[in-house]
Formats: structure tokens, C-alpha cells, sequence
């Protein structure tokens, strides 16, 4: 039996005193993308952040394993350069740090953890360039500042470039729909969808199906008060969408 | 009569020459009538200098002999540059542009031309340091730019310490433009060891109409040396004087600049940044005097401040009846890395003008969480993603300076 990429068991976790993880189970291999939908202030950006080892995430119970390995005692730089990448709801803008600057160290940190050669800024700009205009990413917009005065859909697709640039093996798109328009939403996901591979893995969270549509998951869970109260495959999503949270939660 | 510290009786070149004795003597006699100044005195109330006092600095007579590599010139480097080696000057030939003039200060004492430069920025009275390194004046160069000379490219003034241990350091130089000319200079302090010493610099700059200095510094002593400076400037009409300081070193420094805005149109744009570093103290002081109408003034420092540092940020804008449609400004702001770190800001506005605007402002804060967090979230060390952080905090001023070459020398 193959490892999974990812198995979460019985999870707890707190900020301050507020539970807001509470008892989640979630396994997920190889190949696979998951869809994570639920109510606002379910707990889906949390989970998010709890995975990737921000400050003030506090896990209380249960175990993460992420390629077998034990995730919760990384350091977030560590789950990063051991393949998990967080697309953030809301990429957060730093004045003083350009954009190529941030992605050479990034990248480099990561390929020295993975024992590979380091690249230099030459054979890095050409790498960049070639990966920034396959997403429609101007080499204008490499040399401005991280996020700053980015419009939603640039700030997206930055994200998905970074993707394309670390190569993680697992990717965690919190709402990566939020702020684009139909063109965006579409260049993103297909940007998104090139990055399929039989090895990595995609947890994809969202309020709406039609997301969906254009990645497309093969399980679709739902999540309602820290926990996932019910999986199935796409058509759930669908359901979802005609009945509303409220009386789905009703029902179950 | 009281024992002045750092004060020692010796004989220096040209003590023969009346002129030259009688300004060692009015120097010395103003520091006796004023001594040091202490935390009681307004001007140094956060920069405790008792340390420097006892620090038991001897001033070293000995002219200056180059051993192997220091003061080497390299023959195909092009720049224009000046060195002093442990406080003293290296003479070299140089074949400068036409219109500058560069000599060492004891030519101008003992020619007795520019003289009425000497000492006459500032009253000795009011800067004790001065009247030190004016009790030892001997060091220094004078640059002079003729009228309409403009040279794109700065003059290298580097003081550089290697061997020297407890010296009293004091040079003093005179930079003066003529109406029209435009220069750089980019003076560059600092040790290849951690050896204690103490410099003490006082720059008199003449700026007449329409001229332009572009005044770069970069210090970098050893953390277990003292560094002051007095920069005294007057400007005429429609000069313009642009100061770029970056601080990284020394356990105590003081950089004071005091500027006249003597005429209609003068502008003066002081830029600063420092890593107030572990342990050290430093000062940043500037007053600027709007003597007539339309000047302006410009003061903006950017700081991080490590565990244990203190920082004093003094900025002063005095804008006199007359000086009408005037501008000046200030601005700092700090980044802290953890809560143990001293910083004093105090802003001093005298307005006794109608039409005139002013600002002053001081902000301090911690590293963004969530900007360190979105940086280690990508594989960056943490350590690393602070100093990208603490970089790009002071980069908005380093962006600021107008030569690349020099811009790439600011960097932490």
C-alpha cells in the first residue's frame, strides 16, 4: 500500500482560546483534488493555516502526517521546502521586496533542501520569464514590489506562478476564486490544471461550485463547524449549490 | 586651571605660524569656557559621551608612513579619491577635473587662502567636538569647485582605521562650491578591525547660488569605536544640498548636521538610515535654520533597531519672521526586532513665520507577522525573511539616492 500524501487524523486546534479546528479526518494521495466547501467561518482558512504552521495556529490533538513524515513539528519554512504550498485567500503585499528577488530566494531555498543545484540570476530570470509568460505575467510586473498594488487576478495569478515556479507536491488553494473576474478565474485554473501531476496533490477550498467546473475534484467534502461532515464525489457540489448551506446543514 | 579630557599638550606642524596657533588657541579656549557637554545639556541629553571622555584617546603626532598595502592606489582605478590612514592624510597626485581643486588643510593654513572658511560655519561655543578637533586642527583636505565646474561622479573621502588603538582622530575639511558647480562627495568611515579609536569630523561647507552638493556618507567603524561629526553647511541663493547617511557601526555615534538656508530659494534634503546595532548608541541631530523666504527643508531617517541599541533622532526646523513660503519637514521611522531596544525622537519646530509648512512625524513598529509569515510560507528562512523585511524598510530612502554606484555601497 502506497503512502498517502496527506493524512489528517482526528484534529484539534485552537487559536487563543476559540476551537476552531474540532476532530477533522482527512486522507488524500497522490494525484488526487480535493474540494474543501463550507459556510463562512467554518474553520476553512484556519485549517489552512494550521497546515502551513502560522503563529498562533495551536494544534491540541490528532496527528498530520504529509509523506509519511510528522508535519506538525516542521517549522512553516520546513513544510514548504518539504513540498506544501499555501495559495493564500488574501496574498499579502510588501513594500521593498521585489517580486524576482523574493521568488529567487524562495525557489533556491527550496531546491537546496531538495539537494539540487541552486540557480543563478541569469539561468533564474530566463526560468521566470518563460514560467511568468505562460500566465500571462508582464516581466513589468516582476520588477514591482510583492502584491503591492496588485489588482485581485494578478495577485491570483502570482500565486499559481509561484506553483509553477516551487513545484510542490501538495498545493492548499484557499478561495483562490475570490477577486477574479470569468477571464481571470479561467487563466488561473488552467495555469492550475497544468500543474496535475500523477505525484502532487491539490486541496482546493471554496464557497462555489463553479470553481469546480473548471478544476475539477475527485472528492468533494463539506465542512461545517471544524470538522468535515460529509464527502462524495462532484455531484455534491452541485447539490450544494441549488440548496444553499443552510438548509443542507439543515437536512443532515 | 581643570584638566580637559582628550585635551593634551603637544606640538603640531605649524604651531610657528601665529595664525595657524592663534585658531589651535581660540579652539581651545572655547572648549575650556564650555567644557563637554552632558545629559544635563539639551543638545546631548540622550547621547551619554562619559565613555569617550575616560576612553584615554592619544592624539598621534607622527606623520603618516605607508607600510605595504595601505594607501595603495590602484593605477587603473579612475576615481577621484582621498584617504587617510589612521586619521592621516595620504597625499597623492591626482589629475583632477578642470575647475576642482583639492589640498590638504596644512597647504591652506599655512597659504592662508580659504581662511575665511575656517570656523566660520559655526560658533566654537556651541559644538564642543569642534572646538576639539579645532585644538588639534591639522588633518583635512579642502575641496574647491570653481564656478559652473560640475563633476557627476563623487570624490572619495574614505577615513580608514587598520592598526590604530586609543587614537584621537581629527580631521577637518572645508568643501566649497562656487555658483553653478555640482559635486558629489561620498565619505566612507571604517575599520578592518575591532579596534577603539575615536574620529571626530567637523565639515564646513560654502554653497554659493545655484550650486549643488550631493553629500554621500557611509559609516561602518568598528563596533568598539566612537564616530562624531559635525557638518556644518550655509547655503546661498537657490543652493541645493542633498545628504545620504547610512550607519552601521560604531558604539557610539553622533552625526549632527546644522544648516542655514541664508538666502531666498536654498533647499536642504538630509536622508538617513541606520541599524541601531546591539549595545551601541546612535545619534542623529539636525538643525535647520530658514533664514529668507521660499526654502525648504527635508528630513527623513528610516531605522531598524536591534535588541539592546539606543537610538536618538533630534531633528530641529527654526523658520525665522521673514522667511515666508517656507517648507520643512521631518520624518522617522523605526522597525524593532524585539521589545529591549531604546529610541528617543524629539522633533523641534520654531515657527515664527505666517505662511509656512511644516510637518513632523515619528512612527515605530514591529516586523509585519504576516508579511514574515508569507515569506517563510515560501521556503525562506526566517532569519532571512527578516532581513529581506528589515532591508525593504530601509530601501524606500536607499531607493532615493540619484548614483547607482553609490546606492549599491548602502546595503546592510
Amino acid at each position: 500500500m502506497t503512502t498517502p500524501l496527506l493524512e489528517i487524523k482526528d484534529l484539534h486546534a485552537r487559536v487563543e482560546d476559540k476551537e476552531i479546528i474540532k476532530g477533522l479526518n482527512l486522507t488524500i494521495n497522490a494525484g488526487e483534488v480535493h474540494a474543501i466547501m463550507g459556510p463562512n467561518g467554518a474553520g476553512k482558512s484556519s485549517l489552512s493555516y494550521v497546515l502551513s504552521g502560522k503563529d498562533g495556529y495551536k494544534v491540541t490533538s490528532g496527528s498530520v502526517k504529509f509523506k509519511g513524515q510528522d508535519l506538525l513539528t516542521m517549522t512553516t519554512e520546513e513544510r514548504a521546502r518539504n513540498g506544501l504550498f499555501l495559495s493564500m485567500q488574501y496574498p499579502i503585499e510588501i513594500p521593498g521586496v521585489v517580486v524576482s528577488n523574493f521568488l529567487k530566494q524562495s525557489l533556491n531555498s527550496i531546491l537546496k533542501h531538495r539537494g539540487e543545484k541552486e540557480l543563478d540570476t541569469i539561468e533564474f530570470m530566463k526560468l521566470l520569464r518563460q514560467k511568468a509568460s505562460q500566465l500571462n505575467i508582464s516581466s513589468e510586473m516582476l520588477k514591482r514590489f510583492v502584491n503591492v498594488g496588485f489588482s485581485g487576478g494578478e495577485k491570483k495569478r502570482f500565486e499559481t506562478l509561484q506553483m509553477a515556479l516551487l513545484k510542490p507536491d501538495f498545493c492548499i488553494l484557499d478561495e483562490i476564486d475570490s477577486g477574479l473576474d470569468i477571464d481571470a478565474l479561467k487563466t488561473v485554473s488552467e495555469g492550475v490544471n497544468s500543474l496535475r501531476t500523477p505525484d502532487n496533490a491539490f486541496l482546493v477550498i471554496t464557497h462555489y461550485q463553479r470553481l469546480l467546473d473548471h478544476i475539477k475534484p475527485d472528492v468533494v467534502h463539506i465542512f461545517a463547524d471544524g470538522h468535515i461532515i460529509k464527502s462524495g464525489n462532484k455531484t455534491l457540489a452541485t447539490e450544494l449549490e441549488k440548496s444553499g448551506y443552510t438548509d443542507f446543514l439543515k437536512e443532515e | 586651571m581643570q584638566h580637559l579630557p582628550l585635551v593634551h599638550d603637544i606640538n603640531l606642524f605649524l604651531d610657528d605660524k601665529p595664525s595657524v596657533y592663534g585658531l589651535r588657541q581660540k579652539a581651545k579656549q572655547a572648549l575650556e569656557k564650555t567644557n563637554y557637554p552632558t545629559l544635563k545639556t539639551e543638545a546631548w541629553k540622550y547621547t551619554n559621551i562619559k565613555p569617550i571622555l575616560s576612553g584615554d584617546f592619544i592624539y598621534n603626532t607622527e606623520e603618516h608612513q605607508c607600510s605595504d598595502n595601505c594607501c595603495h592606489h590602484d593605477e587603473n582605478n579612475n576615481k577621484i579619491e582621498v584617504t587617510f590612514c589612521d586619521g592621516k592624510l595620504h597625499i597623492e597626485e591626482y589629475n583632477l577635473p578642470k575647475g576642482l581643486y583639492i589640498k590638504s588643510l596644512p597647504e591652506i593654513l599655512y597659504e592662508g587662502e580659504c581662511k575665511q572658511y575656517l570656523f566660520n560655519s559655526f560658533n566654537l561655543e556651541e559644538h564642543p567636538f569642534a572646538a576639539l578637533n579645532g585644538v588639534y586642527l591639522e588633518q583635512g583636505i579642502c575641496i574647491y569647485a570653481e564656478k559652473e565646474t560640475q563633476i557627476n561622479e563623487p570624490i572619495y573621502i574614505k577615513y580608514k582605521q587598520t592598526k590604530s588603538q586609543n587614537s584621537l582622530i581629527n580631521i577637518h575639511n572645508l568643501i566649497i562650491l562656487e555658483k553653478d558647480a555640482h559635486l558629489e562627495i561620498f565619505e566612507q568611515a571604517y575599520s578592518d578591525q575591532n579596534n577603539k579609536y575615536l574620529t571626530n569630523i567637523v565639515n564646513e561647507i560654502y554653497l554659493k547660488p545655484n550650486s549643488q552638493l550631493n553629500h554621500y556618507k557611509k559609516q561602518t567603524e568598528s563596533i568598539s569605536g566612537y564616530h562624531i561629526t559635525l557638518n556644518s553647511i550655509k547655503l546661498q541663493s537657490n543652493a541645493a544640498y542633498k545628504q545620504y547617511y547610512m550607519a552601521n557601526g560604531a558604539k557610539i555615534c553622533r552625526q549632527e548636521t546644522n544648516i542655514q538656508l541664508e538666502q531666498k530659494g536654498a533647499s536642504a534634503e538630509v536622508y538617513s538610515v541606520y541599524m541601531a546595532k546591539k549595545d551601541c548608541l546612535n545619534d542623529i541631530t539636525t538643525n535647520i535654520n530658514h533664514l529668507q523666504p521660499e526654502t525648504y527643508s527635508n528630513q527623513y531617517a528610516k531605522a531598524v533597531l536591534e535588541t539592546n541599541s539606543s537610538s536618538a533622532f533630534q531633528g530641529k526646523i527654526h523658520i525665522a519672521p521673514q522667511a515666508i513660503k517656507t517648507e520643512g519637514h521631518q520624518l522617522h521611522k523605526a522597525l524593532y526586532l524585539n521589545d529591549n531596544a531604546e529610541l528617543n525622537c524629539k522633533p523641534k519646530l520654531e515657527i515664527f513665520a505666517d505662511d509656512v509648512k511644516c510637518s513632523h512625524g515619528a512612527s515605530c513598529g514591529e516586523i509585519d507577522k504576516e508579511q514574515l509569515f508569507y515569506l517563510t510560507s515560501r521556503g525562506i528562512e526566517k532569519e532571512d525573511a527578516i532581513k529581506m523585511l528589515t532591508q525593504a524598510h530601509l530601501d524606500e530612502i536607499i531607493s532615493l539616492i540619484p548614483n547607482d554606484e553609490v546606492k549599491k555601497e548602502f546595503s546592510f
